[in-house]
């Protein structure tokens, strides 16, 4: 008898088992953090209003990455929709990952998105950049903005930092002052993506890139490339020490402490900034633009986009929901809950406007309208680890930052297979 | 009496099959596990074999491209596995010494002096129970230029502040800290048992013979305890061999990539860049190198003829 009952339990088990993954309409595989929070209170309330079952995968960063790229290469249809980062995007849509909206959108009578999504954030969504299909919709505006403490630039004379010249002036002097336990700047200096996610607005701003407009060649050892690495070591200089292994989190909490006082930084930051319980700078950080070098400044673009997974098992329903999801009204909501919107109206509406917490919305605007993406390749990741070997060797200082780009110029020319 | 008949018959049958199942009834036993272990061990070390040999595009619609020894030839150009490959070498041989030192040093000590004191040996080997990530995260923690307790000791002691994890010249040294911090109570654990089985008679006698400590160190408790050296430091290389949490954690290979080792180049290789037959390749190699070491360490400690 008591065999049978543990035979009969062990069956039940396992029938649960399986049918647990299949118990939802749509299945997303987001991030851990602001974004797939956002993302999963969206979910709950579509699953409310629609009465769809909205299931939600939440990961850590890079294991999104992997579990999409994994989910893709085997078709395994486990993930209806994915919350990308851009820079994933040619990845993910080159290898046949992802499923082109055209179709789709046309079904819903629609040519794409609509014009109140801002023109940089449309132009993400489209593989290749700007010109292809359709291959996701944007959800968070994410670009990279300059934060600074206004106080302590005015008080070495730099009253607003306009360009990277102005920005080392009053880093180098405050550094000084700082006696090891203040500095000037702070940067992402870890190897790999936030090495390279720091320097290339530095890279822009000098009028470098790292492909040529086809994508025809590698350009990253140019006299445009060097004046912006000579920039980028004099700023490092200005650093805390250790700087070489810093991430977001170190970055960000050195100016919530107020240990540092400016740096690069995405605006899902401002929320930490200016709450009273986490940082101690509540409405003493300014933000501006990414500053200008020898080319006007442009912030990195870090959008993170909805796609549909091109084995995904319910594709429509899939497309129903991200079209709900990035609607006005829900753009907006998103925005409630912490993460940049990607729309226009969003952006200029007064009841956001008015509010303290959203004061960086009219800086946020323009810097996603003057954003660059990073290099679209599918090969980005392995092109990303090669030139963030490369930087994190010259901020350390083991190379120098001529052999540095060379060396870089080398390896994503290898990886590429541009010559 | 034919329903006599029937029932015999029948019985006989059913006893066919009982005696049919108590002959293969270890057979029947052990079958989970076999079919466990072929499913779990066997199958995908014989797919890393079958991927080494192949190039998998991340595109499902590619078909795998057969290459041969492409994926082995690679190994000899790839610059950063060379890296890998240096820092895990540097990382095992330094770490496990210290490790064995330290861990063999607090086993004689307790052994000798303060053999009661059990609270301390529990004491000594919590590190060990601890999971690998909250090592890590604990060591980030301590290691944190600005705002960890290290640097913060150091400033009151006056002394220079250090980036620690995040210094080329100390990146690798934090971690063999944290490492030897967390294994050293495995080796402590091991030859403390070691120590607590010893015989008593030859001690006894080298005594009547004036042998010093140190002669009677050298001459009995080394060579007595030679086969739980010999465990203890296989097991550690292995583990050394394999490291990875604490390297994701603290530095992601870098700075410079001063700290990448082997384990996280084979993920970044697999998950980072799609290439899952060049990561097979590496995988092979590191099982390659670990069963050649582990091969001649026991020949060498005389375990095995």
């Amino acid at each position: 008898m008591l065999r049978k009952l543990c035979l009969a339990l062990a069956v039940t088990a396992s029938t649960l088992a399986m049918g647990a993954s299949a118990w939802a309409d749509i299945t997303i595989l987001v991030p851990s953090g602001s974004e797939g929070d956002g993302l999963r209170a969206a979910a709950a309330d579509y699953a409310k209003l629609k009465g769809t079952k909205v299931e939600i995968v939440q990961a850590p960063y890079a294991n999104v990455f992997e579990q999409g790229a994994n989910a893709g290469a085997t078709k395994s249809g486990v993930f209806d929709i994915i919350l990308m980062d851009d820079p994933w995007i040619p990845f993910f849509a080159e290898n046949g990952h992802l499923e082109e909206l055209t179709t789709y959108f046309k079904n819903a009578g629609l040519e794409g998105p609509d014009d109140d999504f801002l023109s940089k954030s449309r132009a993400i969504c489209r593989n290749p950049y700007n010109e292809g299909p359709y291959v996701c919709l944007p959800y968070v505006g994410n670009a990279q903005m300059f934060f600074y403490d206004a106080a302590k630039f005015k008080e070495v004379g730099v009253e607003s930092p306009e360009t990277w010249d102005d920005v080392l002036k009053a880093a180098k002097a405050l550094t000084e002052q700082g006696g090891g336990r203040y500095f000037g700047y702070v940067f992402r200096g870890g190897q790999g993506n936030p090495v390279v996610a720091d320097f290339m607005p530095i890279f822009w701003s000098y009028g470098a890139d790292m492909f040529d407009e086809g994508r025809t060649k590698v350009t990253i050892d140019t006299p445009e490339g060097a004046e912006a690495m000579k920039m980028f070591m004099a700023l490092r200089d200005v650093s805390p020490k250790g700087v070489e292994s810093y991430n977001a989190n170190e970055v960000g909490t050195a100016m919530a402490a107020g240990t540092a006082a400016s740096s690069i930084n995405w605006p899902n930051w401002v929320a930490t900034f200016e709450d009273p319980s986490q940082s101690r700078m509540v409405g003493k950080i300014s933000y501006s633009p990414i500053p200008d070098g020898t080319e006007p400044g442009s912030s990195e673009i870090g959008h993170w986009t909805m796609g549909i997974m091109s084995a995904a098992k319910n594709k429509q329903e899939a497309f129903d929901f991200m079209l709900w999801a990035t609607s006005p009204e829900q753009i907006k909501i998103s925005a409630e809950r912490g993460n940049p919107p990607v729309r226009r109206s969003v952006f200029t509406d007064p009841e956001m406007t008015k509010q303290e917490k959203f004061r960086h919305y009219p800086v946020l605007m323009e810097a996603i309208e003057a954003s660059t993406p990073r290099p679209r390749h599918p090969k980005w990741p392995e092109i990303e680890n090669a030139f963030g070997i490369e930087l994190s060797k010259a901020v350390a200082g083991t190379i120098k930052p001529e052999e540095a780009l060379k060396n870089s110029q080398a390896a994503v020319e290898q990886i590429s297979g541009l010559k | 009496m034919l329903k006599k008949g029937k029932s015999a018959a029948l019985f006989e049958i059913g006893g066919g099959f009982e005696h049919w199942a108590e002959r293969r009834l270890r057979y029947l036993m052990l079958a989970p596990a076999v079919v466990i272990l072929l499913a779990l061990t066997i199958f995908p070390s014989l797919y890393m074999f079958y991927a080494a040999v192949h190039r998998i595009s991340p595109n499902p619609e590619l078909p795998w491209q057969f290459v041969g020894t492409a994926n082995f030839a690679r190994l000899f150009s790839d610059g950063q596995f060379h890296v890998a490959l240096r820092n895990t070498a540097v990382f095992t041989i330094i770490a496990v010494s210290l490790e064995f030192a330290l861990g063999l040093g607090l086993a004689l000590l307790l052994d000798k002096y303060i053999r009661r004191l059990t609270f301390l040996k529990t004491v000594l080997m919590i590190p060990m129970m601890l999971p690998p990530i909250a090592v890590a995260i604990t060591w980030k923690l301590i290691y944190e230029p600005q705002f960890g307790v290290l640097n913060e000791i150091m400033y009151r002691l006056g002394l220079p502040t250090q980036a620690w994890a995040g210094d080329v010249d100390l990146a690798m040294l934090s971690i063999i800290v944290a490492d030897v911090w967390q294994w050293t109570p495995f080796i402590f654990l091991l030859m403390l048992a070691g120590l607590a089985s010893l015989p008593v008679e030859p001690y006894e006698a080298a005594e009547l013979d004036g042998a010093s400590s140190w002669r009677q160190f050298w001459d009995l408790t080394i060579p007595f305890l030679k086969p739980v050296i010999a465990i203890a430091l296989l097991l550690r290389v292995m583990d050394a061999l394999r490291l990875f949490d604490l390297v994701f954690i603290l530095t992601g290979g870098g700075p410079a990539d001063r700290t990448k080792v082997l384990s996280l180049y084979i993920y970044q290789v697999a998950y980072r860049f799609a290439d899952p037959g060049y990561a097979a390749a590496i995988s092979l190699f590191v099982l390659f190198v670990t069963l050649i070491l582990s091969t001649w360490f026991m020949k060498r400690m005389r375990l095995v003829e």
